[in-house]
């Protein structure tokens, strides 16, 4: 039987989050109870959630992170490894078997910057990967630039650059922040190097 | 067939008479509906199970016994029966054995799961596809299951941006795994 008012898979997301004020919660779960299409979506978004969560515990996305994210993995009995390169500095890294999440803390002043894009280079300096608009606010201090364990892992002995730069409105770009990474193969790694 | 009636017509043959195959019908399509409440309100996949047996032993008790003088309402009747349900269970009040006791012939053995399992490594493309404020907010919100306002905070963005950002970022999802 279809469902002549399907809910959207967005707001099943929003019920499920606990976000939903009471009134339309009560109506989605009288209507959840009574439709089995609508159920079954409910049924995906939570196994989405429960594999983003699997994802995320697993550190195996690159991307920006919060003090309370680490926080709670760190409760979660992960452990996390964590460089903070002053700016224009460098330190020597590395990742090991055990670790689950590999953080780089870049710190820089972001006050009045309006968009800030991270941009990882080779050891040339030449950008090979670039995260724009990533998430900060006025008061940031520092961003914790999250780096995929499962490519820390199989990555050689290399350096890495990162830079942190803030763009205007026409696209110009000010230097923040650059960090080398001077990165120690994990081991005993993939074979042949 | 019971597969084609609807539930108010499952329920109203429930409530004239001994149907097995109706009960067996409604317990059918019941299962996955209050499992899913329960993991909504308990975040436990035990107690979600153990709330769906107990709200269609009590559902099944109602309509047998002419309780319920609507059928129609039958999904009315079954969340209050979800909310009665979860109250006792959070109070510890466990009337589980006893129903089972009573009720186990006409239960089926085993109740499939209904939640299907997502490939990691296309979620893990899908998701380095999104925009970086995207990700953020599905992860803060699907790992930390951090508040509206805690992500706000984090993105330097009203609580309404991230309702946004977290909308579109659940349709692109769906859409690249396949799903929507």
């Amino acid at each position: 039987m279809n469902c002549s008012n399907p809910i959207d898979a967005a707001i099943l997301a929003d019920y499920w989050l606990a976000l939903l004020a009471p009134p339309e919660e009560e109506d989605i779960e009288e209507h959840l109870l009574g439709c089995g299409q609508c159920s079954a979506r409910l049924g995906q978004i939570i196994a989405l959630a429960q594999a983003v969560r699997t994802l995320a515990r697993q550190g195996s996305l690159r991307m920006v992170v919060s003090d309370t994210f680490l926080q709670r993995a760190t409760e979660d009995g992960l452990r996390v490894r964590e460089y903070a390169p002053p700016p224009g500095g460098s330190v020597q890294c590395t990742v090991t078997e055990a670790d689950n999440f590999l953080i780089g803390r870049l710190a820089a002043d972001l006050s009045g910057v309006k968009r800030v894009d991270i941009s990882l280079c080779d050891e040339h300096g030449i950008e090979q990967l670039r995260l724009p608009d990533i998430p900060v606010h006025a008061g940031t201090k520092d961003v914790l630039y999250q780096e995929s364990l499962a490519y820390a892992k199989t990555m050689p002995t290399t350096t890495m650059i990162a830079r942190m730069l803030a763009l205007d409105e026409i696209g110009g770009e000010r230097l923040l922040g650059e960090y080398t990474f001077n990165h120690t193969r994990t081991l005993p790694g993939p074979g042949a190097w | 067939m019971n597969v084609e009636l609807n539930d108010a017509e499952l329920a109203r043959r429930i409530a004239c008479g001994e149907d097995r195959e109706a009960e067996a019908e409604l317990f059918r399509r019941m299962v996955p509906r209050i499992r899913f409440y329960g993991l909504r309100h308990l975040r436990d996949e035990q107690a979600a199970q153990d709330l769906a047996q107990q709200v269609l032993i009590t559902t099944l008790e109602a309509l047998r016994a002419g309780r319920l003088r609507e059928p129609e309402k039958i999904a009315s009747f079954v969340l209050g029966t979800c909310r009665m349900t979860v109250l006792n269970l959070r109070r510890g009040k466990q009337r589980k054995d006893r129903l089972l006791e009573q009720f186990a012939a006409c239960m089926p053995v085993s109740v499939e799961s209904s939640n299907a399992h997502l490939d990691q490594e296309i979620l893990a493309r899908c998701m380095q596809s999104l925009k970086e404020r995207e990700r953020s907010v599905i992860v803060l919100s699907f790992y930390d299951e951090q508040t509206g306002t805690d992500v706000a905070h984090f993105l330097g963005v009203s609580e309404a941006n991230v309702r946004v950002i977290r909308h579109r970022a659940i349709h692109q999802l769906r859409n690249c795994m396949g799903v929507a």
